[in-house]
């Protein structure tokens, strides 16, 4: 179920708040957990199970830990238990028919694809899990002893398909406390809004956009019309993980919840090392914090340095799906990351800032694309034709009759993907009293009309995809 | 950006009310099966199996239920289409949103062309076309004849230039009404508004040139008795745009009182002496009163024709305006819709040694998106 959706913002979700504010403090996790595997059950009723297996296997090694890991040497034994026994699963349900497709591939043999259907949300709840067992064995959180409260924070249903990827230690306290304020529940409403508009009025509309020009015949795409479509990608996917995050996080607030931020503007960043700390915050500070500091980071000498951000973005690519064009966007940021760490970083600091920000956004749309198509054949085909100048047009009227028909969203979209709310926000706050009512009122009023036309997209079964069913 | 506290509360009082509100509506008011406005039906509460809940079935066709039948949902689906016209949208569901008020079906790439050439030459290899006189006819639609309508810079296809290749491989003496539709375009409206249809002024500049080509004497226009049977046509662009806002057609028909008609519908064994099935001015498919919608075979006597000769058509729905004009000049006229008529009109052909004429009659959309032309053979 996404969240966009009818059965889900109609129905499931105001259900879900009354009853959780109608029980007593003791019964709300209860709540939040029935609710939660009806959310996962509603798009997977099978592998459900998967994923309570998979909980009950970590919170057994948590409690195992915790009573026999008297030693480090057994603390490391439960510690590769689980982590062996949870990377199996991910490596069995996400990657077994890709590899059996590679070898297949490499070695010309016929060995039969498991043809396994990937379950929603494994990647992010594996990682959460794996979380919370690390820094089980670094100290850093305490052994859980209620298996319902773990299961409730593994299957917490806004971040349970889409992340952001919420560590246990971040979150263990509130699990068994947290306030509830009518003001928290406003704030996290007209969070869960914004980004429903995000995701419906905007990011569903470029991503309408973008499929439309990736079947057009190579004859027909101009070069200008092929940048368009990776713009419209790009901004498709940063507006509807951006919303899902948003929802998210709102979604937590109403819920006492809070969840760390996952995205801080990422497409203004000034450099590839710029971008990755603002974008999909919740998986880079995971890869940082368990892979890429305890490799030694970048304090063991250059060759061990670069080695590890091989390592790091090999697996940041095969982590967004199990297809080498995954592997190859991530190869491709960790070759620019090291090219910015030890080429050209420090001379990139000193150009001017507008500079800074066109090279760091052709890449990452550049990137996007690499991203966007999974297939070698039409990726090349594509990116031969960004790149035609000389065998194409550099613009048609067909690139104008797309721009007619789409500008207001892009444009929209690219002023929104800049940090212009919160510079009003702060505006706002600095008015007087009486001009403060007034943007109140027009900003309640744009608020209440942006709910109705979203549920009018709702509504009108327009083209509303999940773009994380490979993750 | 919303600073003042107590308005702050008033909207998301108003959010949670309007969202409650609009689920327990959709939960217990009364549901409908037709949506006429969007001319199709809607999705039938899922019935509950094991299979269904598990493959997903279940909670998907309940999702689309929901959508389906949520309150005021002519109100929302038309105000998302308003919007996205007000922010520049020139085109909804492949749908051009044209000058004038028009509304123009794209004409999407062809697919089908060989497959509808092969069933063409299959057909008229068949045929004794010493005996018979054989014509194809393909009626460009509103996007070729209107195209000075579109918004600018709307990608075009080229109906004609399909319609030359086909006329070329099929070998079937080919009978062009493009230029008197462009011809006539100034005189009136020759396409709806709101439909895919022409109009029966179109219809009618698609009889000259079919006169034309036979060598036959028109009958003018103004002999006919005119009569306006509707000015609230909602046609099926309309309903694939779904901005209410939009005027509606009329639906003018013409008899000719030179004639005297006897229509048989075999299928149901209705007799009429009329063309036209006014029954249907009140439903919302008003261009079904044409020919009384579908049927596989309809048999139209004339016994005041201007000659002897018989007439088999094959067509899909743009010659039911047609067929009012052409009846005045056969005896008989023959009118398959190759979509339900099952037995291939080849071997009626054969069985019926009084057909004369034979014209294959298809508008340049359906004839690649539908699959009726295949029945022809």
């Amino acid at each position: 179920m996404v969240f966009s959706c009818i059965p889900f913002l109609f129905f499931f979700l105001p259900l879900c708040l009354i009853l959780y504010y109608a029980v007593p403090f003791s019964w709300k996790n209860g709540i939040l957990l029935i609710f939660s595997l009806i959310f996962y059950a509603w798009g997977e009723p099978l592998y459900i199970f998967l994923m309570l297996f998979s909980t009950a296997l970590d919170y057994t090694n948590g409690r195992l830990m915790e009573r026999f890991g008297t030693t480090r040497c057994r603390r490391i034994f439960f510690l590769c238990c689980s982590i062996c026994i949870n990377l199996s699963i991910l490596a069995f349900f996400k990657y077994a028919d890709f590899a059996v497709i590679s070898v297949n591939g490499l070695l010309g043999t016929q060995f039969a694809r498991p043809g396994v259907h990937l379950p929603v949300g494994i990647s992010f709840y594996t990682f959460q899990t794996m979380s919370y067992i690390i820094d089980l064995y670094r100290g850093e959180v305490k052994a859980e002893h209620s298996y319902a409260a773990y299961l409730t924070y593994v299957s917490m249903f806004p971040q349970l398909v889409a992340g952001p990827i919420v560590r246990f230690s971040d979150i263990q306290e509130q699990l068994h406390d947290r306030k509830l304020t009518w003001a928290e529940f406003e704030h996290g409403l007209l969070r869960f809004m914004m980004g429903l508009f995000k995701k419906v009025l905007i990011a569903n509309q470029a991503g309408a956009l973008w499929e439309e020009i990736r079947i057009l015949d190579a004859a027909e795409t101009s070069v200008a019309t092929a940048w368009l479509g990776a713009l419209c990608f790009t901004l498709q996917l940063y507006f509807d993980f951006s919303a899902y995050s948003d929802m998210a996080i709102g979604m937590g607030h109403m819920l006492g919840f809070h969840y760390n931020e996952n995205f801080n503007y990422p497409l203004t960043a000034v450099s590839v090392t710029d971008f990755w700390r603002r974008w999909h915050i919740s998986l880079s500070t995971w890869f940082r914090d368990y892979v890429y500091i305890p490799l030694g980071g970048n304090r063991k000498g250059i060759p061990r340095h670069l080695f590890n951000i091989a390592v790091v973005w090999f697996l940041t690519g095969l982590w967004h799906g199990a297809s080498w064009n995954f592997i190859l966007w991530g190869v491709y940021y960790g070759i620019l990351l090291m090219l910015e760490k030890y080429v050209w970083g420090k001379l990139l600091a000193k150009f001017p800032k507008v500079l800074q920000h066109a090279y760091a956004f052709l890449i990452v749309v550049f990137g996007f694309v690499i991203f966007a198509i999974t297939d070698f054949g039409e990726l090349g085909g594509y990116i031969g034709l960004l790149f035609s100048f000389a065998a194409n047009t550099l613009a048609d009227t067909r690139f104008l009759w797309y721009l007619g028909n789409y500008g207001a969203v892009l444009a929209a979209a690219c002023v929104l993907a800049c940090p212009v709310y919160p510079w009003l926000c702060r505006k706002a706050s600095a008015l007087s009293r009486g001009k403060g009512t007034v943007l109140s009122v027009f900003a309640g009023a744009g608020m209440l009309l942006l709910f109705l036309l979203s549920t009018a997209y709702m509504v009108s079964d327009t083209y509303n995809p999940f773009l994380y069913f490979r993750f | 950006m919303i600073t003042n506290v107590t308005i702050k509360r008033a909207v998301v009082c108003l959010l949670c009310i309007g969202i409650l509100s609009l689920s327990v509506c959709l939960l217990v008011r009364p549901k409908k099966e037709f949506s006429e406005n969007e001319n199709r039906y809607l999705t039938k509460f899922p019935s509950f199996t094991a299979k269904a809940l598990l493959d997903g079935a279940y909670t998907e066709t309940l999702g689309d239920w929901l959508a389906d039948h949520f309150p005021q949902r002519d109100f929302f689906v038309g105000f998302k289409s308003g919007a996205e016209i007000a922010c520049g949208r020139k085109e909804i569901n492949h749908i051009y949103v044209a000058e004038d008020d028009y509304l123009i079906e794209s004409y999407a790439k062809p697919q089908n062309t060989e497959r509808i050439t092969d069933t063409l030459v299959s057909f008229y290899d068949k045929v004794d076309t010493s005996k018979v006189d054989v014509n194809l006819m393909l009626v460009p639609t509103a996007v070729t004849v209107y195209s000075d309508k579109l918004p600018a810079h709307a990608p075009l296809s080229d109906q004609t230039g399909t319609a030359a290749a086909i006329y070329e491989a099929s070998g079937i003496p080919a009978i062009d009404c493009t230029d008197r539709l462009l011809d006539g375009a100034s005189q009136g409206q020759l396409y709806y508004r709101t439909d895919h249809h022409w109009t029966t002024l179109g219809a009618y500049f698609g009889y000259l040139a079919y006169c034309d080509a036979k060598n036959m004497t028109p009958v003018s226009l103004d002999t006919l008795t005119a009569q306006t049977v509707t000015d609230a046509f909602a046609g099926t662009l309309y309903s694939k745009v779904n901005d209410y806002s939009r005027p509606k057609d009329s639906i003018t028909i013409y008899t000719n009182p030179g004639d005297d008609l006897t229509v048989t519908y075999p299928d149901t064994g209705e007799v009429t002496d009329s063309l036209y099935n006014l029954d249907y001015v009140t439903e919302k498919d008003k261009y079904s009163l044409f020919l009384n919608n579908i049927h596989p075979l309809v048999e139209i006597e004339n016994s005041a024709a201007s000659s002897q000769d018989a007439l088999m058509l094959i067509k899909d729905s743009y010659a039911n305006s047609l067929v009012p004009f052409l009846a005045h000049h056969y005896r008989k006229i023959y009118v398959f819709d190759t979509r339900y008529y099952r037995d291939g009109p080849s071997s009626f052909l054969e069985e019926h040694s009084d057909i004369t004429d034979v014209l294959i009659l298809y508008n340049m959309n359906t004839l690649d998106s539908d699959t009726g032309i295949r029945g022809i053979y």
